[in-house]
């Protein structure tokens, strides 16, 4: 069973690394921060398999602050617009 | 397949796309497009870590590495490009 | 067939199913023509696939702390993930000349 889930892990991790064709492409930076929002929650299914796989449970943290990361990064880069109303 | 066989794939496909992230990040023209690609290269790192069980390092790298980081260099880049594209009217309300 | 049997069985079921939801978020981030079926297809596909991917770990490690932790860490993408989609479609439908080059 853990093999079932590596197995996962990896289809993930090739799906992760088709939706980078989409960062490097992506016509407007919304594309882009889009795809990252996209890498950021597939990365989090692949760190849960696994730290279930590896048997290493801290993963499921690592895993809370990639949710973190991605609601940070995103406010981060729609900030600009926010800021022109208000000027 | 067995358990190592299946890592040593997982790895090299991790690497692989790490050394291509981190090509495409440096090689990148634009400011803002370099950061979106400094971001995914961090949330990559941090996947390696996390395979290299130092959970603990990964957690500093997606903290600090991606998400400070890249917020901050965000508003350089913006910062930027508004002072590149109109340099005279940088200070108007 | 034993419990175990069953409950590893049903959390292969559910893995894979998540997966596929990212492969199909995956294939309509590839795939679809312009920025706003693109922000659809992604967050539907991703949040679903997440939920279902956890449903499966809590089938195959059937304990209270980390059902809850999971829950918990579901419902934080899922609240991230719709504030973040509604900023990137609202900046975009604002969106002013330099954003959109």
């Amino acid at each position: 069973m853990p093999e079932f889930l590596l197995v996962m892990a990896l289809v993930l991790l090739l799906t992760m690394s088709a939706g980078l064709v989409r960062v490097v492409i992506g016509p407007t930076p919304a594309d882009r921060m889009m795809a990252a929002q996209l890498l950021g929650t597939s990365g989090i299914a692949v760190l849960l398999l696994l730290g279930l796989a590896l048997e290493v449970p801290a993963l499921l943290d690592v895993a809370l602050i990639f949710a973190l990361l991605a609601a940070v990064s995103v406010a981060a880069f729609t900030r600009r617009r926010a800021g022109a109303d208000q000027a | 397949m067995s358990q190592s066989t299946l890592l040593i794939v997982f790895d090299g496909v991790l690497l692989v796309t790490l050394l291509a992230l981190a090509a495409a990040a440096v090689l990148s023209p634009e400011p803002r497009r370099a950061v979106m690609l400094f971001i995914a290269f961090g949330l990559w790192l941090a996947l390696i870590w996390a395979r290299l069980q130092a959970p603990d390092v990964a957690l500093a790298e997606a903290a600090i590495g991606a998400g400070l980081g890249g917020a901050l260099m965000l508003a350089a880049a913006r910062r930027a490009a508004r002072s590149a594209a109109s340099p005279d009217r940088e200070r108007q309300p | 067939m034993s419990t175990e049997t069953i409950l590893h069985l049903s959390a292969a079921v559910c893995v894979t199913l998540g997966a596929t939801f990212f492969l199909a978020g995956t294939i309509g981030l590839l795939r679809l023509p312009d920025l706003f079926s693109r922000l659809h297809a992604l967050t539907k596909a991703d949040n679903l696939g997440l939920g279902l991917v956890m449903l499966g770990l809590i089938l195959y490690q059937p304990d209270l702390f980390y059902a809850v932790k999971l829950i918990l860490l579901w419902v934080v993408v899922m609240v991230s993930g719709a504030t973040g989609a509604h900023l990137i479609a609202k900046r975009a439908l604002r969106g002013d000349g330099e954003d959109m080059t």
